[in-house]
C-alpha cells in the first residue's frame, strides 16, 4: 500500500457549513460566525493519498465521513450505501407513541452527504478484507486502503414463524423498529387498541438490539396511553423477556421491574416470542426447554431478533468465534474500534460487536475516535483514543416524564450531568428526547459534534 | 468544554429547524434597533423592556410544561425547575431585546410631542 501524506495548513469550511449559513445570512457575520465555523481539528489536516470506503450512510457512516472529509486532505472517500431516506431511528419510538409525526424523522441522504465525498448509490453485497476491495449489489469492484463498517444490522423478523412485517398496524400488531411507516402504523394499532382496553404482549428477544430500550419505553407509554383513556384498570399488560432480565444494566433492569409492578405490568422471563398467527391474533412463545405456551392478544409489539447483514456476517469481518459469532457482528477491539485482524478496517454504530452500545449515543461519542483512529493509523501510528462504550438511553416512562440513563461497557451509570440522578423521573429528560437530540443527532452526522 | 460546544451546536440547528421565525426576530430587532439608535431614549426604554421580558418569561414558565406534553406535576427534580426558568428566561430575553428598541421609539415620541398651548 502506497499512500503519500504529509500534514497541511487546515481546510477552509466546507459546503455544508456555507450551505446553511446562506439560508441563515441574515443573521449577521458576527453571531452567526462563531457557531457556523466548523470545528478546527486539535491538529492540522493530514494530507494524504488513501483511499478510504465506508460502507452505510447512515449516522454513523455520514458521521465519520464527514470528519474525514474535514481532518484528511487529498484523500479519496467513498460512502456506499442506496439509501435516499436518511431516518432518525431514535425519533420511532415518539412515532410509535403518538408523540411526533412520521414526518419528523424521515429526511434525505443528500442534504447530509459531506462535501469531496463520492456517493456510491448501491448496497456492498460481499465484503473481501484480504484482498482490500468491496463488491456492491450491482457487481463493482472497489478497492481501498481503509475500510470503515457503518452497515448497521438486520431486523430478523424471518425467526418469527407466521410475522409478516406488511401487517404491521393490523389486526392489533405493532413493532417500532421497522420504518417511520411501521412506527406510525403501530401507533394507529396502540391507539385503537387504547381506545377499548384488552390484553397486550410485548416481547423481547434473546438478540443484541439497536436501542434496547425501545422496548421497555413502548410499553412504559402503551401504559400512559391507557391510563390516559382510561382503560388502563380493564386490560392487562404483560412482557415477554426471551432472557433473564429486560435490561442490561442490573439497577435499570431492577428500577423498571418494580415500577412495571406498579403499573400492574406481569413479566416473564425465558419467554421467547417463537411464532405468531396475525389472523387470529394469538402468539407462541417458547421456553429455553422447549415449552410453548399460546397467548391471545389485542395488542402486540413484535421486537424481531437482529444481526449482522449478511454481507459481514459470511465475511472475514464477523467474529469467528465467541459470543458475537451467532450473529455475525463486526470483529472490532471493544477500546480502539479497530478491527482485530485487519488493521486497515474500522467500525462504528450498531454493526460492532462489542458488549454494549447500539444507540445513537454511542456513535455521538465513537465517530471522533474512530476518525482520530484512522488518521493515526493512516499516519503511520497507532490508535491513539479508546472508547469506554459510552451508551444513552432516555427511558420514556410517561408523556412528560423520562429517565435519562447513561452507561459504559462495565455497566457503570455514567451521568453527563453532574449531581444528576439517572434513576430520577425528569421532565428534563423528557424535553431532551423530544427537542434537543434530534439537532444534537444533526450536528454530529455533520461531523461538528 | 465538549457540551458547552454541543450545547451551542443543538441551538444552532434549532435555529436552521425554525429559520423563518428566527430571521423574522432578528430582521425586527436589527430595523428596530436602527430606528431606535436615532431616539437617544435607549436608558427610558428600559424598564419598559425588562417588565416586558419578565411577563414573557412568566407566561413561558406556566405554558412550557403543557406544550412539552407534561403538566407541573411532572416537574419533581431540582434539573426540571432549573431547565424550566432557563427556557422561560430565554424567551423572557428574546422578548425584552425585541421590546427595548420598541419602547425606547415610543418613549421619543411621547417625549417630543408639543405640549398643550
Amino acid at each position: 500500500m502506497s499512500i503519500d501524506h504529509r500534514r497541511r495548513a487546515p481546510k477552509p469550511g466546507r459546503r455544508d457549513f456555507l450551505g446553511d449559513a446562506g439560508r441563515l445570512s441574515v443573521l449577521g457575520a458576527a453571531a452567526g460566525a462563531t457557531l457556523l465555523a466548523a470545528p478546527r481539528p486539535a491538529r492540522a489536516a493530514l494530507e494524504t493519498s488513501a483511499r478510504i470506503v465506508v460502507a452505510g450512510s447512515g449516522l454513523g457512516g455520514l458521521a465519520v465521513a464527514s470528519r474525514l472529509a474535514r481532518e484528511l486532505d487529498g484523500a479519496s472517500i467513498t460512502v456506499i450505501d442506496r439509501k435516499e431516506a436518511h431516518n432518525y431511528q431514535p425519533g420511532y419510538t415518539l412515532v410509535a407513541t403518538g408523540i411526533w409525526p412520521a414526518s419528523k424523522v424521515s429526511d434525505r441522504n443528500a442534504d447530509f452527504m459531506p462535501a469531496g465525498v463520492q456517493w456510491e448509490r448501491a448496497f456492498v453485497a460481499e465484503f473481501d478484507p484480504v484482498a482490500n476491495t468491496v463488491t456492491t449489489d450491482t457487481g463493482a469492484k472497489i478497492r481501498y486502503d481503509f475500510l470503515v463498517v457503518a452497515t448497521g444490522l438486520q431486523l430478523d423478523y424471518g425467526q418469527i414463524e407466521g410475522m409478516d412485517p406488511g401487517a404491521i398496524g393490523t389486526r392489533g400488531l405493532g413493532s417500532v423498529y421497522n420504518g417511520p411507516d411501521a412506527a406510525l402504523a403501530t401507533w394507529r394499532a396502540m391507539d385503537a387498541f387504547r381506545a377499548r382496553g384488552g390484553e397486550a404482549l410485548m416481547t423481547l428477544p434473546a438478540t443484541p438490539l439497536k436501542c434496547a430500550g425501545a422496548p421497555l419505553k413502548m410499553t412504559f407509554m402503551l401504559a400512559d396511553r391507557l391510563r390516559q383513556a382510561g382503560t388502563l384498570a380493564s386490560s392487562k399488560v404483560a412482557f415477554h423477556s426471551a432472557l433473564g432480565n429486560v435490561f442490561g444494566v442490573p439497577v435499570v433492569n431492577e428500577t423498571v421491574l418494580n415500577r412495571w409492578q406498579g403499573l400492574g405490568i406481569d413479566v416473564s422471563f425465558n419467554s421467547r416470542l417463537a411464532a405468531i398467527d396475525i389472523g387470529a391474533q394469538r402468539a407462541t412463545f417458547v421456553s429455553p426447554e422447549g415449552e410453548r405456551s399460546e397467548h391471545d392478544y389485542d395488542f402486540i409489539h413484535v421486537v424481531p431478533p437482529m444481526r449482522a447483514p449478511d454481507a459481514i456476517g459470511r465475511s472475514e469481518l464477523a467474529w469467528q468465534d465467541g459470543g458475537f459469532a451467532a450473529g455475525g457482528w463486526l470483529e472490532v477491539d471493544k477500546d480502539t474500534l479497530r478491527h482485530r485482524r485487519f488493521p486497515n478496517v474500522f467500525g462504528i454504530g450498531d454493526i460492532n460487536g462489542t458488549p454494549r452500545g447500539k444507540t445513537a449515543a454511542t456513535v455521538k461519542k465513537s465517530a471522533p475516535i474512530v476518525a482520530g483512529n484512522l488518521v493515526d493509523v493512516i499516519a503511520g501510528r497507532d490508535p491513539t483514543q479508546t472508547f469506554d462504550g459510552y451508551t444513552s438511553c432516555p427511558l420514556l416512562l410517561r408523556e412528560g416524564s423520562a429517565l435519562l440513563i447513561e452507561f459504559d461497557y462495565e455497566g457503570r451509570l455514567t451521568p453527563t450531568l453532574p449531581g444528576v440522578d439517572p434513576l430520577q423521573d425528569s421532565w428534563f429528560a423528557w424535553i431532551m428526547k423530544t427537542t434537543l437530540l434530534k439537532p444534537a443527532y444533526l450536528a454530529v452526522l455533520k461531523g461538528r459534534a | 468544554m465538549y457540551e458547552i460546544w454541543l450545547t451551542l451546536n443543538i441551538l444552532f440547528e434549532l435555529a436552521l429547524a425554525n429559520a423563518g421565525l428566527v430571521i423574522a426576530w432578528l430582521a425586527a430587532l436589527i430595523v428596530l434597533t436602527l430606528l431606535a439608535l436615532r431616539s437617544g431614549a435607549w436608558r427610558r426604554g428600559l424598564p419598559a423592556a425588562i417588565l416586558i421580558g419578565a411577563v414573557v418569561a412568566a407566561v413561558a414558565f406556566v405554558m412550557l410544561p403543557g406544550r412539552s406534553g407534561a403538566s407541573f406535576g411532572e416537574l419533581r427534580y431540582w434539573l426540571d425547575w432549573a431547565s424550566l426558568v432557563g427556557f422561560a428566561a430565554g424567551f423572557g430575553g428574546a422578548a425584552a431585546l425585541l421590546a427595548w428598541p420598541l419602547a425606547a421609539l415610543f418613549r421619543r415620541q411621547r417625549t417630543a410631542r408639543p405640549l398643550s398651548p
